[in-house]
């Protein structure tokens, strides 16, 4: 079997908010803050492990990201234990939405050709959109089973998917290929191992551009974009405190009448 | 409660006291041997013995059997990887051998053993040395035991007797009649009584001996000479009372001769099968002491390793160098590690001598096969035996819950090193295995990615510069760097304290700088959470900032950053000055650059950071503050100086959940809290979080809560006068 996890490397998302700025569509961190592996899509590299781990030896797990900072993002991927990483960089894809970067993975994973599985996190923790997986499928007419919380491949061919429901779980059965995106429900991304981590540096790592994927520069990137940024700024908090006279009777008939006009209640 | 020292703390002269004293009455023995006429006075070597050779086969059979012991013992501890390191600095070793190993000085922490011991050891040494004279006057040309010098061998040979029923007694009273300290009986097995027992008979018997040899014969003829074996004489004098025929004292010397020739043998022989080992192993351990810091962790060279598929870590016995070997077999279950272990005081799963002690019978069970294995297949021999070490022999939680604090190293009398011993193996569970757990893998996720230990702070590390004008920025014309550390900057209760310090070093004019966004994490808590890796690049990656901006000198906050800066970025050719805030501000108010003018009436307890204290010494800088705070009563803890107990948070154990027991800050603040102060005041920022958490969970209902601050912020009151503004 040869899975495929799809990873993105974003702005820390632990970066308190005083800690960057905003200029014009672009977020710009403080000096010294480095972006990091999406936790979903670490997540992603765990279920994808976790299958091959529990099957016979053989299969492969391919790591693909999209943009220059992607490369960080394959070696940790690498280190977690995945075999191979292939980066998609070209000018073309800068600033592209959900949809060009979907369009260039999943031409990605074409041109793999053997893919059989193909593992996304259920969203990237930046701007929380939850698309690429739903696209990938869509462009490539496969199946999805969205935010699963365990990933089991019953045969060569079949999947068994636990998905997280509001009110429950859901398992579900699919033939593959197929798209699966991961929940954190699944569990905590495994820590690597050193041997790996320092295997996992020394791997080198495929670049393919556009060109090599077949794509056309108006598809990809800020061009082939069909989602318009309206407008971007840093959420304020703001807190007022109104203290409450009287007696404690008083004070708490009071406070359920503020909370009930504030609509809390 | 103990009051506060007045001096530094020095190490124990109990054991040299005592052999002050004991030189000193064999000397008045030997001038009052030659005041008295004692010409001609000797005795007769092997009198009334049948079979006086039998005495060498005994030896012959004893020196074989050691010699036995001792191979199969080499052969274990070559198992072990090198330890070229041992091989250095020989000066300081053969130092160490001398005070810590023959001279023994950390018995002298326990008074009542320290006595015991040296009484027992001293007893040993000079009645082997007594037996040897005996040997040299029967089968030598040489005859030293004549006139005057005889009479005082006599003498010193029966107060040393005499000296070793004292040291039994007192074991047999701590081990049988009042069974304390609790930990003689941790691990108790029959070889401890055996030995105890079987030294008591062989002073006895040879008292026996002795006084039936003088009651048949010098009580007779030399009367005169009789009482300087002073024991002896008296135990003859007492004989004489019942009046036996000369032939049943004749007898019973000839048999008694037997049975203490047999017991001597015997035990001596129990130097190979049992504890007793460590006459001969503790002085060579003390040898292979560590001649650096304590605070030091050993350096893995990951672009040269000895082969490919080692571990990074301890995984298999054969990992640890022989050194680390060779200790497992100098320990003679006292349970001083034991007994002062934070974690154990706690109740939870760590003995450091039960590590030791299994590694122990894991060596001796596994050891001859991995050999054989070696001898056969060739290689390490890893896959020889089929019984898992870490995580098998010694349990995961046991490794997480060592706070790498020292306490056991500094207590132990043969010089283990428990600690580098245990976080080679956290190195395993780390690199190797990557069996972490999740609050531990967290953080060293998030010094990995973000530099600093901790996840979803809200503040930057330039956060605690708010309001606070013209914070300098380091540039390299400033003498000192003031480094904040991820602590000072980005734990809320701590910024207090960094405020404070840097009032203060403003305040005593001294020309520094801070580095604010640039600083990332010193490495420290992942070096000793076992990721060496980790470690190595977050502190490379600062030696070179650090060479960038040119820093010569730097003042921390944080005792860990001080630890590590100071003892283990050497080992990467990072060489500064590092001095903790506290030993600064000692030496400006000293130079009259601060004054603490305004007073603080407060009672307060001083409580010793592990890596401050134990680890690099330094106890006194602290307390001298307080003492020069106006007002401030310092009252000392129970534990206190090199006996401090860790607040709970070291070794990396900030991130780990507590298992079992109690929390360790909860019985340290119970502690602090019981000296009636109304502070607890301390010099390291994760020791203040763990106060803050632990007073407040112990404090009595209604009682006021006890407050931690640093020294620091103490400091600042009495400078200032008020706390600073928030």
């Amino acid at each position: 079997m040869h899975i495929v996890v799809c990873a993105k490397q974003i702005l820390d998302p632990e970066t308190p908010a005083s800690a960057f700025r905003i200029e014009g569509d672009r977020v710009v961190p403080a000096p010294g803050i480095a972006p990091v592996l999406s936790q979903f899509d670490a997540i992603a590299a765990e279920a994808a492990l976790r299958v091959k781990e529990a099957r016979p030896v053989g299969d492969r797990i391919t790591v693909l990201s999209l943009g220059e900072s992607g490369a960080a993002a394959i070696k940790q991927v690498l280190a977690m234990g995945a075999d191979e990483g292939v980066l998609l960089q070209d000018a073309a894809f800068e600033d592209g939405d959900s949809h060009g970067t979907a369009l260039a993975l999943a031409a990605a994973i074409r041109k793999l050709g053997d893919v059989d599985l193909v593992v996304c996190g259920r969203q990237a923790a930046d701007w929380d959109q939850g698309q690429v997986g739903l696209l990938i499928a869509e462009s490539l007419d496969w199946p999805i089973v969205t935010v699963a919380q365990s990933v089991e491949a019953i045969s060569d061919a079949d999947l068994r998917v636990r998905r997280v429901l509001d009110d429950g779980f859901e398992t579900v059965e699919v033939g593959l290929p197929a798209v699966v995106t991961v929940s954190n429900e699944l569990g905590a991304p495994r820590y690597p191992r050193l041997p790996q981590l320092m295997a996992a540096a020394k791997k080198s790592v495929a670049a393919w551009s556009a060109a090599d994927l077949g794509l056309a520069t108006g598809d990809v990137g800020a061009a082939g974009a069909r989602l318009r940024l309206a407008r971007l700024a840093r959420p304020t908090h703001e807190s007022q405190v109104e203290m409450l006279t009287g007696t404690a009777e008083e004070q708490a008939a009071a406070l359920v009448a503020r909370l009930r006009a504030d609509g809390v209640l | 409660m103990n009051d506060r020292p007045t001096a530094a703390p020095r190490p124990p002269r109990v054991l040299g006291a005592w052999w002050g004293a004991a030189v000193g009455v064999s000397g008045l023995g030997l001038v009052s041997a030659f005041e008295a006429s004692a010409r001609g006075a000797t005795r007769e070597v092997f009198f009334n013995v049948e079979a006086p050779w039998s005495v060498y086969a005994c030896l012959a059979a004893l020196l074989g059997l050691l010699t036995y012991g001792l191979v199969r013992h080499a052969a274990l501890w070559r198992l072990g990887r090198p330890a070229p390191e041992v091989w250095r600095d020989l000066p300081s070793r053969l130092r160490n051998a001398l005070r810590l190993g023959l001279g023994q000085q950390r018995l002298g922490r326990d008074r009542y053993a320290g006595v015991m011991h040296a009484c027992i050891s001293s007893s040993i040494v000079v009645l082997t040395l007594v037996t040897i004279q005996v040997a040299i006057e029967a089968d030598t040309p040489f005859h030293p035991l004549h006139g005057a010098y005889y009479l005082f061998f006599s003498f010193y040979g029966d107060l040393f007797g005499l000296v070793g029923l004292v040291g039994v007694s007192m074991a047999v009273w701590r081990r049988y009649f009042i069974e304390q300290p609790p930990r003689v009986r941790w691990d108790e097995r029959i070889e401890d009584h055996l030995i105890i027992a079987g030294l008591g008979l062989v002073l006895l018997t040879g008292f026996l001996l002795e006084s039936a040899r003088i009651e048949v014969t010098e009580l007779s003829q030399h009367p005169d000479w009789a009482p300087w074996s002073f024991v002896g004489y008296a135990l003859a004098r007492f004989v004489r009372v019942f009046a036996f025929e000369p032939h049943q004292l004749l007898a019973f010397h000839g048999a008694i001769w037997w049975v203490h020739l047999a017991l001597a043998f015997s035990w001596l022989g129990l130097i190979v099968f049992t504890k007793l080992d460590h006459l001969l192993f503790a002085p060579v351990n003390a040898f292979l002491l560590r001649t650096d810091s304590p605070g030091r962790l050993a350096l893995i060279d990951f672009e040269n390793r000895p082969d490919d598929e080692a571990p990074f870590g301890v995984g298999h016995i054969q990992d640890f160098t022989w050194k680390q070997l060779f200790e497992l077999d100098a320990c003679v279950r006292c349970g001083r590690c034991t007994s002062v272990c934070p974690a154990n005081i706690a109740g939870q799963p760590l003995s450091p001598m039960a590590i030791i002690q299994d590694l122990k019978s894991h060596l001796a069970s596994t050891g001859p096969a991995i050999a054989e294995h070696r001898h056969e297949v060739g290689g390490i021999g890893r896959d020889a035996v089929n019984v898992q070490m870490v995580g098998g022999v010694i349990e995961d939680e046991s490794l997480w819950a060592c706070r790498t604090c020292g306490a056991c190293m500094q207590e132990c009398p043969v010089l283990i090193e428990h600690v580098p011993t245990i976080v080679d193996m956290r190195r395993f569970l780390v690199m190797d295995e990557a069996r972490i757990p999740a609050t531990a893998q967290a953080a060293l996720e998030n010094l990995e990615s973000r530099g600093h230990p901790w996840r979803g702070t809200t503040l930057e590390r330039t956060t605690w510069m708010q309001g606070l004008e013209d914070v300098p920025m380091f540039d390299g014309t400033q003498e000192y760097l003031y480094w904040v550390g991820c602590a000072g900057s980005l734990v809320e209760r701590n910024l207090p304290v960094t405020r404070a310090v840097f009032r203060l070093l403003r305040e005593s004019g001294a020309s520094f700088g801070v580095l604010g966004q640039e600083e990332t994490c010193s490495g420290d808590p992942a070096r000793r959470l076992g990721n060496e890796y980790l470690y190595q690049a977050l502190a490379q990656q600062l030696v070179a900032t650090f060479a960038a901006k040119g820093v010569q000198r730097v003042i921390t906050n944080c005792p860990h950053c001080f630890n590590t800066f100071k003892n283990e970025y050497p080992q990467f050719e990072g060489r500064f000055e590092v001095l903790h805030h506290t030993e600064f501000l000692e030496r400006a108010l000293r130079d009259g650059s601060l004054r603490a003018v305004h007073a603080v009436e407060e009672a307060v307890t001083y409580h010793d950071s592990c890596y401050l204290g134990r680890m690099n010494g330094q106890y006194e800088a602290p307390r001298a503050i307080i003492e020069m705070v106006p007002g401030a009563n310092l009252v000392e803890m129970q534990r206190n100086l090199s006996r401090g107990l860790c607040c709970g948070a070291g070794g990396g154990n900030m991130w780990l959940e507590e298992r079992g027991g109690q929390r360790v800050n909860h019985v340290r603040s119970a502690e602090a809290i019981a000296t009636g102060a109304s502070q607890v005041i301390s010099n390291c920022p994760f020791c203040i979080q763990m106060f803050e958490d632990g007073t407040t969970a112990v404090q009595a209902a209604g009682a006021e809560r006890m407050r931690p601050f640093d020294v620091a912020e103490l400091l600042e009151r009495s400078v200032f006068g008020a706390p600073v503004a928030e």
